[in-house]
């Protein structure tokens, strides 16, 4: 037990477009998980942070307290909260019992932009138009449902279900409900993608405390055991992110790596999860995922029983995911794992899952082409 | 002298195909052409012409101006996917129309893309619907 890690504090900041300074949203996240944790910043002994923006995390301490502790920053795209969790939990070894973990970003409105050169891909990719990330997500959802026997309407279900949950969930961006009508209906950005189906980039932050064996137990009534975080890259046969070529055949993912990883390491199986957060980056990822990770196979009919509702088989992204929260890069897999932990604690903000869930999953993904899955469990 | 996006893409103008390379460790086929093969990661690589007809893989319609670098004179929604030749998978243009569906036969084409200062016509490549 004394070298199991728990999470122990945990905030976040209410998701949507922000007028102040980056790190406004994360010294806003760090005091809050602090608080929440019962600690001050001079009893944490090792930080990790993570942006996709231009601010520097490690200098949150000219605002937090030169206390001289060890601050590593990471910027893994759309995975970054799960790398800096990772990085977090491999720190806490040695003398180092308490760990701070914090992901922000603010973004500028629209779609990413994203330059040819940073990717090493030449600049007539981005000249004729291809390098576009909702193009991919498009071409991805439409070949998996292809593939699959899934209807374009079950995309419109993904789209419901998230902005259902958004509305209850007081931290969401998108609080407004939306029909699976007016999802299929409103404009198209990437066929068969429309605007009700894309998640935009917008600005948010979180920060979790991390506490290794007994401490922990000091700290926390209800401490969330993570059980497992692990982190893959790509294998022959991924489908990636601007991508000018795909091998043919057997079809690998990074998410069905780190997802297989992170089950074996914790000792439980899909069917073992009883709330769980996918990288919902669009619709068609959410049904990928669940596919990816192995929570379900059947999808078409698992939306239409209702099986992701809050009183379903397996309630999936119960704060509305990235559609209903935006993703601002940095913070959302830690967002994730906010939403899970407190839900495992029976304290969920929004719609609280019934019963007493005691195993979760997280899942993120991202450029170019990494998936870090953690498994979170609470004891009686 | 056809004027195109970028000369490194093409084997070959009339007939047009692409120009990609082989591993010769592991047959792995990749586009554009690179000097290492990422499938195994063999340093041993000959350029090859790919096939020019093949099926589409998936397809989307890009329904809103990309930010730069994209160029182009007037933009309209045009169709991307990807098509199937063989021992490749190559993403681009699909011409002519913004309805397709997955295994529609196609054939490589050249396209323009934009007109650029000195009045020149720059091509692409894309991929058309076999008659």
């Amino acid at each position: 037990m004394s070298n199991e890690v728990y999470i122990v504090g945990a905030a976040r900041t209410v998701f949507g477009r922000f007028e102040g300074e980056d790190h406004d949203l994360a010294e806003e996240a760090v005091r809050g998980a602090l608080a929440d944790a019962g600690i001050s910043w001079g009893e944490v002994d090792v930080a990790v942070g993570g942006t996709n923006g231009e601010t520097k995390p490690d200098n949150l301490v000219s605002r937090l307290g030169l206390t001289g502790l060890p601050f590593i920053t990471v910027r893994n795209g759309c995975a970054t909260g799960g790398v800096a969790l990772l990085t977090a939990r491999n720190m806490l070894t040695g003398g180092n019992d308490i760990a701070c973990v914090v992901g922000y970003d603010n973004h500028a409105r629209g779609a990413f932009n994203a330059s040819p050169a940073r990717y090493g891909i030449g600049e007539w990719y981005g000249q004729t138009g291809m390098m576009v990330t909702t193009s991919y997500f498009a071409l991805k959802a439409r070949r998996y449902l292809h593939e699959h026997g899934i209807s374009d309407r079950t995309l419109g279900l993904v789209s419901q279900k998230a902005f259902a949950y958004g509305q209850a969930h007081p931290k969401a961006w998108r609080r407004t409900p939306v029909s699976v009508d007016e999802a299929m209906q409103s404009d198209p950005i990437n066929d068969p993608l429309t605007r009700f189906m894309f998640c935009a980039p917008d600005a948010g932050g979180v920060a979790l405390v991390l506490a290794r064996g007994p401490r922990a137990f000091d700290l926390c009534d209800k401490p969330v055991r993570l059980a497992a975080v692990e982190l893959r890259g790509r294998r022959p046969g991924s489908f990636e992110v601007f991508s000018p070529w795909l091998s043919p055949g057997v079809r690998t993912s990074p998410s069905i790596d780190a997802a297989a990883a992170a089950f074996a390491a914790a000792g439980v199986t899909p069917a073992d999860v009883q709330v769980a957060q996918l990288q919902d980056t669009d619709s068609g990822a959410e049904i990928i995922h669940l596919g990816e990770t192995g929570l379900c196979t059947d999808q078409e009919a698992a939306y239409a029983r209702g099986d992701f509702e809050i009183d379903g088989r397996l309630p999936i992204n119960t704060d509305g995911g990235c559609l209903a929260n935006g993703e601002p890069v940095g913070a959302s897999g830690l967002r994730q794992v906010y939403e899970v932990v407190t839900q495992l604690q029976g304290r969920a903000e929004g719609k609280q899952v019934p019963g007493t869930p005691r195993v979760g999953f997280t899942h993120v993904y991202g450029a170019p082409g990494i998936s870090a899955c953690t498994v979170l469990t609470t004891t009686a | 002298m056809t004027a195109v996006v970028d000369e490194t893409l093409f084997a070959s103008y009339d007939p047009v195909a692409l120009r990609g390379s082989a591993c010769s460790q592991c047959q792995a086929h990749v586009f554009p052409a690179q000097a290492t093969c990422p499938m195994c990661a063999g340093v041993s690589v000959v350029e090859v012409s790919l096939p020019t007809v093949g099926t589409v893989w998936s397809w989307t319609v890009q329904r809103f101006a990309p930010k730069s670098p994209f160029r182009t004179d007037e933009f309209a929604p045009f169709a991307i996917g990807y098509v199937d030749l063989g021992p490749v998978i190559v993403e681009g243009w699909l011409l002519d129309s913004t309805a397709w569906s997955i295994g529609d036969a196609v054939e490589l084409a050249l396209a323009p893309a934009w007109t650029d200062a000195d009045g020149v016509v720059v091509h692409t490549y894309g991929f058309r619907a076999r008659a």
